[in-house]
């Protein structure tokens, strides 16, 4: 990603870093460059740290940044929080008020002081009018962003930010050199848009019409997004009490025949844990997003970690099938979601969307032609005759009725149950059943083969990651081979059940193997040990603590050092 | 349609001589005194003895987790609006593991009749104290005493912002009926506590104790009136039974029918390219 830039933006609550990269990026997106722009704060709900880091690039983006060309600093005890998560490329600038001098460990860099708070009271529109100067980004599409940013606040604050905009892009530092001419404007505009919301907007576009959910960090915009539209399309978005009653909400609404979802994170997931395994006894369809953060317990609510792993595979006491899937990036979280409706309405069973705070939060440009995904509707059973609603079939799924058709009443339950539904503490009949709603998972895997590979054809090393680490990867394995090597991926995007045997066709054309994740305990590398065969010796494993973005970098590091060494 | 076309074919597993029995029945004359139909009925429990009833009623049921009743009941009743939701469960279901979901289901005035069976023990897991158990009552789970004060459920009920709140006795199957046809036809959230004997876990005894006490609310009592209501809670001498509060205001669906116009006016339904503009940066 030679034609890239990076550029982050440190304050405390307030100082409006986290608006201003908002600005760059939309003003980029709308000019139709590539942006991938991602957030990070304190735990403070105000007056915390906070930062924004915007990557910019005339070819599409898959991984977010690696290292920053220019750092506008607020406060430096602000940058020192998030300074073990930041790298800084040996020729970034960084931009810091003349009160506040940088740290000894930056003095290498160029340093430029610049009276941010005296030049105007909207320092961060400042601080983009430097940075737009200084990369070239059109000043008439950033202040077209202003004023569609601050549309509601109206013109007086319009102006203002305007004015201050202007402001700094007459402050020119001198010598400031480097313009990007390789960013090339292609003109076609992109859309703008987060992984919740496009998880959201998924969840729209399977034909979602009733949402019940409980406020999380770092899952809420699925909140916020579906309370503004699904009353719009005639659905209904519940908040309720906690995430006990809401995915109950989703239950009791799927039953009654809408396609119902919840969104949530760990904390959340860890409240469902009894209601997943009710709707898989039941047969109930469920979709359940989880937008990950650093666990156990509260853990960070704010950073991202792929630490929910097992808890979504094995949550739930009992044998309770279930089907997980994993989105990759913010476009991913859109065909992901509605993948989750369509098999969770045909199988009738609960679908976990694993989403993480990288994907959730960041904000990523998306070509409306791809957000279209075929739905798949309910089947819903007509009987005419005595009715078995948990009828055994080949494929494992049974007629499902709603309530209101009038020969097609059931009772069903938490309970063993048989055919028509009545209680049963019958082993024949618990095996049965266990056996049936098993079957559906057998039919799933063989239908939703979902994974990415990339890379080599006849790979020397083969790298196995999933979720947001996916795009990360992805750069790292082409500037490997880029550099001569022969390096492919692996990443499923359905993690159960998992598209095993082309899983173990890839692993075995392989050398050698290296698993990439972000879970100190390294739950996938334990996943795929249980699921596939790894080949002993020459597996290695990068497993680490979320809370920092994975690197191009760390995956690199770790393929010379672990595997090639 | 009449009472028997709501009884299913399954036989109830209560002890002999259990209160629900007759509350079953209630629960067949009043779903047939509500002009309910069978198929647009559907009953909605958590786990306890008394949440098996759903099973030997002919509509949609729903035995759910421990608890839950009140949370799968309203998904199922705001996603199909045109079906008549009943929850159903003991005292421990609704006031002890469920209890926050009963909290929220009585202010939220969301439209459904809840019926509590209340024993004052835990059933099905063998005679533990539970949530309306009196204090000093010795019990498998209190060796000693009970330790807590119990709970009046219509109080709670009352003081929580449920717009309807009686109290039955399930030996009395003609006022409990009446009592229950109404909590089914009230618009918004109606709560019946209906006192139902375990003769296992509580003894023969409790059953003539209860009758005993019970005793018809005054006929001049002003439903309207939170306090007069209350006035009826807390009880320990006497059971009055009846009406205790019936007041109108809107209800979740209402409410939802208003965030509806609200949100879209007379304006059709957005397409997918008008909610996509909200991503468009021009």
């Amino acid at each position: 990603m030679e034609n890239a830039i990076t550029f982050s933006i440190v304050g405390s609550g307030g100082d409006g870093a986290v608006v201003a990269g908002d600005l760059i990026a939309m003003a980029c997106a709308a000019r139709g460059l590539h942006v991938m722009k991602t957030e990070a704060y304190g735990p403070q709900i105000r007056g915390g740290e906070s930062s924004s880091t915007v990557r910019i690039s005339s070819a599409p983006l898959v991984a977010p940044a690696e290292s920053n060309d220019a750092l506008v600093v607020f406060r430096f005890a602000d940058f020192a929080r998030f300074r073990s998560e930041m790298a800084l490329s040996p020729d970034c600038v960084v931009f810091h008020e003349p009160n506040d001098p940088p740290p000894a460990e930056l003095a290498a860099l160029r340093c430029i002081a610049v009276p941010f708070g005296e030049l105007a009271r909207e320092k961060n529109m400042v601080a983009i009018g430097i940075l737009g100067a200084m990369f070239d980004i059109p000043g008439d599409e950033i202040r077209a962003a202003i004023k569609k940013r601050f549309r509601k606040k109206g013109e007086t604050v319009i102006e203002a930010n305007l004015k201050a905009f202007g402001v700094g892009q007459a402050f020119q530092p001198a010598s400031l050199g480097r313009r990007l001419e390789s960013l090339r404007y292609t003109g076609t505009p992109h859309l703008l848009m987060s992984g919740n919301e496009a998880a959201a907007f998924g969840a729209l576009h399977a034909g979602c019409t009733f949402f019940a959910g409980y406020p999380i960090t770092p899952s809420s915009e699925i909140l916020h997004f579906l309370s503004d539209w699904l009353p719009r399309i005639g659905g209904a978005c519940v908040q309720t009490e906690d995430e006990l009653a809401a995915i109950g909400a989703v239950v009791g609404a799927s039953f009654a025949g809408a396609k119902a979802m919840t969104a949530t994170s760990g904390p959340g997931l860890s409240l469902m844990a009894e209601m997943l395994g009710l709707s898989s006894i039941a047969e109930i369809p469920s979709v359940i997003v989880d937008v990950q953060r650093g666990g156990p317990s509260t853990g960070i609510p704010t950073k991202s970690e792929q630490s929910d792993l097992f808890h979504a595979l094995y949550a739930s006491h009992g044998d309770t099938p279930r089907v997980v899937l994993a989105c990759c990036d913010v476009e991913d979280a859109f065909h992901t979601t509605v993948d989750a409706f369509n098999i969770a309405e045909e199988y009738q069973l609960p679908v976990i969307v694993l989403s993480d705070q990288l994907i959730g939060q960041r904000r990523e440009t998306v070509d409306a032609a791809s957000l279209v995904h075929d739905v798949v509707q309910r089947r819903i059973a007509l009987p005419v005759d005595e009715y078995k609603r948990y009828a055994y079939t080949e494929d494992g799924v049974s007629p499902m009725t709603i309530p209101g058709i009038e020969h097609g009443m059931y009772q069903t339950n938490g309970l063993e149950h048989d055919e028509l539904g009545r209680p049963s503490s019958m082993y024949v009949v618990h095996e049965q059943m266990n056996d049936k709603r098993h079957r559906k998972l057998d039919a799933i895997a063989d239908r939703y083969r979902l994974f990415r590979r990339f890379g080599a054809e006849h790979p020397e090393l083969g790298i196995l990651c999933w979720g947001s680490s996916a795009g990360t990867v992805r750069e790292a394995v082409e500037r490997m081979n880029g550099m001569g090597a022969s390096v492919a991926a692996f990443v499923p995007r359905i993690l159960a059940p998992l598209p095993a045997s082309e899983l173990q066709a890839f692993v075995d054309q392989c050398e050698r193997i290296l698993v990439v994740e972000l879970s100190h305990a390294a739950q996938f590398h334990r996943y795929l040990r249980s699921e596939i065969d790894l080949p002993r010796g020459r597996t290695a494993v990068l497993a680490r603590s979320g809370g920092k973005t994975l690197t191009v970098s760390e995956v690199m590091a770790a393929a010379v050092e672990k595997v090639m060494a | 349609m009449n009472a028997n076309d709501f009884k299913s074919d399954l036989k109830p597993v209560w002890c002999p001589g259990c209160g629900d029995f007759a509350v079953l029945n209630s629960v067949y004359r009043a779903l047939a005194a509500a002009g309910c139909a069978p198929h647009e009925t559907v009953l909605v429990s958590g786990i306890g003895c008394s949440s098996r009833l759903p099973g030997y009623v002919e509509t949609y049921g729903f035995n759910s987790l421990h608890g839950r009743a009140l949370p799968i009941a309203i998904g199922a009743k705001v996603a199909s609006p045109r079906m008549t939701v009943v929850a159903v469960g003991g005292d421990g279901d609704g006031l002890a593991i469920g209890g926050n979901h009963f909290m929220h289901a009585a202010r939220r005035n969301v439209d459904i009749a809840y019926i509590m069976m209340d024993n004052e023990i835990y059933g099905l897991t063998k005679g533990q104290a539970g949530p309306t158990t009196p204090t000093g009552d010795k019990t498998k789970s209190t060796t000693y005493g009970n330790p807590d004060p119990a709970i009046d459920p219509c109080a709670l009920a009352i003081s929580l912002g449920a717009s309807w709140v009686a109290r039955g006795f399930s030996g009395d199957v003609k006022g409990t009926t009446e009592l229950m046809t109404r909590a089914i036809r009230h618009h918004g959230f109606a709560f019946l506590n209906i006192l139902s004997p375990c003769v296992t876990w509580r003894g023969e005894e409790q059953h003539k104790e209860l009758r005993a006490k019970t005793r018809a609310i005054p006929a001049d009592h002003d439903v309207t009136s939170r306090e007069a209501a209350l006035r009826f809670t807390g009880e320990h001498d006497v059971l009055t039974t009846g009406v205790l509060y019936e007041v109108a205001r809107p209800t979740l669906l209402d409410e939802l029918a208003q965030i509806e116009r609200r949100a879209r006016g007379s304006a059709p339904p957005p397409t997918r390219d008008q909610i996509l503009q909200l991503f468009q940066m021009r």
